[in-house]
């Protein structure tokens, strides 16, 4: 047994998506949104973290473990409170993406096109399309513990990138750059 | 005029209040679904049948005859709506989710009636959650006024749907890989047959469309199928929404004629290219699609014409050498998802290929080994190419990678970077050639004519 626990916002989500599906199933379903929302409250996904879905759910945990290892938004890996994460796709890519890639990278210190800041604060990721290729460049920010931030920030150069990284820096997501 | 003088699917793009449904029905919306809840189910889907509706998601497939495939004898079919817009260069249904959810919504009543339908999911992909937020805030609006859920509008129909959403996996709107992430699953695309109209979520017969296909089902029951066709072409009705990006005056999303060409597109539609610049290629739906050359674009954006229209080269493996599609079949593009990446004379071909092969690795699901590997290689090859490492045999390499890929994976993921890859090279084949550096070059010369002397 682990020491940890769902939130109640996930029992919750359990709990709405529960009759929506046939009963034999459910718990399997129910493992993609279960796995999202724990990324988020715990900030990212462990070994300690699969067994507890695993338990909730009913399910083995090499399932739980395949499923979180499959999808982008569930982290496993180490992140940041901030994960900023910028589209370079070619829509994006032919608006400068990798100038703004770049700016990021060169004042949070990060060599590679994934990676996080010395102080363990922001992770910048270089992720694949968002489907908004129309006002590229464009990024998205995840803050541990937080849910749902809904924003996309769009059509982004070298001051609107700054203007984000400021914000991040002082610890908090610029909601007024976002559309 | 290329821009669709009846709007069907963005009529109410731009306008805040249509997402509150006092405003939607305001503005003559569910007419559709009162009128669709006592109707035969038979009867909505010869209707759909008649509009000569086809899948906005890529395939362009009849949506009536998908419908068809359903056993009639069914007793739980399901509707899944494809929310999980990824394909680079497609950003159109995100408009509809954000700013005309109810048409969504109303359309999957209409689909769900013709299809008995008692529990409709829409699969919505993670990274759009301020869609998700709009969508569910109208699902709640829709229920508390007795639109969904028991007896809905006071008919004998059932219907409840439920958002589902995926968390970041492009292959997921393959729709056999999303019916395995809606189980719960890693989204593993399966084989076909059996379809999903006969076995799909939890093994139960069920129909997988894309957000813009369902939404035009609204229209398709107010005023017929006849009407609906009349819009488009002889074997395509109604309009399309085309999500324009790149190196235009105004990007963006527009719902056009099936008649509309990609100069129209261009010129007319976007504001002509950007400071004044010459168009070096334009891909028509999606990044899978192959690219098209400037003398190529006065062809309707369409289904059939982007096939088949000989102004349109074919894609070759080798100089010489036409790309085999199947069945001695050859590939010239398609409208795939309405995704226009325009890119102008300053664009790096060779740049642009490698990006988009950068996408189809890192979006490969794993399962089956030519696309596994093989992306990796188009990517690893495409790479040293771009950036001034390339090697002698390098372009030949990466040609037949790309055929070695193409038709022998499950899904359509291994194709889809398998021809743009060939097309790229069947367009711009000097450009990659000449990127390759003048030594290596002068290596291969030498090395060909060792290998092909006696």
């Amino acid at each position: 047994m682990t020491a940890l626990k769902l939130s109640d916002e996930i029992e919750q989500k359990i709990a709405e998506l529960w009759p929506r599906f046939p009963e034999d199933k459910v718990r399997k379903v129910l493992c993609l949104p279960v796995l999202y929302m724990a990324s988020q409250q715990f900030g990212r996904v462990d070994e300690e973290v699969i067994r507890l879905v695993a338990e909730r759910l009913e399910l083995p945990p090499a399932h739980v473990r395949g499923v979180a290892t499959f999808y982008t938004m569930i982290e496993t890996g180490e992140v940041g409170e901030f994960h900023l994460q910028i589209c370079t796709n070619i829509g994006c890519m032919l608006e400068g993406a990798y100038d703004v890639l770049g700016r990021c990278k060169k004042r949070l210190g990060i060599e590679k096109n994934h990676g996080t800041s010395a102080d363990g604060k922001i992770t910048v990721s270089e992720v694949e399309c968002l489907a908004a290729c129309g006002y590229g460049p464009v990024a998205q920010i995840a803050q541990k513990g937080k849910p749902d931030i809904p924003l996309y920030f769009e059509k982004l150069d070298e001051k609107r990138i700054d203007a984000i990284v400021d914000a991040l820096l002082e610890g908090r997501v610029p909601v007024e750059l976002g559309v | 005029m290329p821009i669709a003088e009846t709007k069907i699917v963005s009529a109410r793009f731009d306008d805040p209040e249509a997402k509150n449904i006092d405003a939607y029905e305001k503005s003559g919306g569910y007419r559709a679904a009162r009128k669709a809840v006592r109707m035969d189910p038979a009867e909505i889907a010869e209707q759909v049948k008649a509009s000569n509706l086809r899948g906005r998601g890529g395939a362009g497939f009849p949506t009536g005859i998908k419908w068809g495939f359903v056993p009639k004898d069914a007793d739980t079919v399901y509707l899944v709506v494809n929310a999980d817009e990824s394909e680079p260069g497609t950003f159109k249904d995100r408009h509809i989710l954000y700013w005309d959810p109810h048409l969504l919504i109303e359309g999957m009543i209409c689909a769900s009636r013709a299809l008995r339908v008692r529990n409709a999911y829409i699969y919505m992909r993670g990274e759009m959650m301020r869609e998700y937020k709009v969508v569910q805030a109208a699902l709640d609006q829709a229920y508390a006024k007795g639109y969904l859920g028991k007896r809905i509008f006071g008919s004998d129909m059932d219907l409840d749907i439920t958002i589902y959403r995926g968390a970041g996996a492009y292959i997921c709107g393959e729709e056999t890989a999303l019916l395995s992430s809606l189980e719960g699953g890693r989204g593993w695309p399966r084989l076909k047959p059996p379809f999903p109209a006969v076995k799909g979520l939890f093994g139960k017969p069920t129909v997988v469309n894309n957000v813009e296909t369902i939404a035009n089902c609204g229209f398709i029951v107010e005023h017929g199928g006849k009407a609906f066709a009349e819009f488009g072409t002889e074997r395509s009705g109604g309009t399309r929404l085309l999500s324009v990006c790149g190196h235009v005056e105004k990007p963006g999303v527009y719902e056009v004629t099936m008649q509309t060409t990609g100069r129209e597109v261009i010129e007319e539609v976007c504001g002509g290219m950007r400071g004044g610049r010459k168009v070096k290629g334009v891909i028509p739906g999606g990044v899978s699609m192959p690219v098209l050359l400037p003398d190529e674009l006065d062809v309707p954006f369409e289904f059939d014409a982007l096939q088949r229209d000989e102004r349109i080269r074919e894609v070759e493996v080798h100089p010489g050498q036409k790309f085999d599609l199947g069945g001695g079949r050859t590939l010239r593009t398609m409208a795939g998802s309405g995704g226009v990446v325009v890119m102008d004379e300053t664009t790096d071909m060779t740049k642009a290929l490698w990006r988009i092969l950068h996408f189809f690795h890192d979006e490969s699901c794993g399962q089956c080994t030519p696309c596994r590997e093989g992306t990796g290689w188009l990517v690893a090859v495409a790479k040293r190419i771009a950036f001034g490492d390339g090697r002698p045999g390098d372009v030949e390499l990466l040609a037949d990678i790309a055929n070695g890929i193409a038709g022998n994976t499950i899904c359509a993921l291994g194709d889809a970077a398998a021809w743009p890859t060939l097309a790229f090279l069947t367009k711009y084949r000097d450009e990659f050639v000449a990127k390759i550096p003048r030594a290596a070059r002068a290596v291969t010369g030498a090395a060909a004519a060792l290998e092909t002397s006696p």
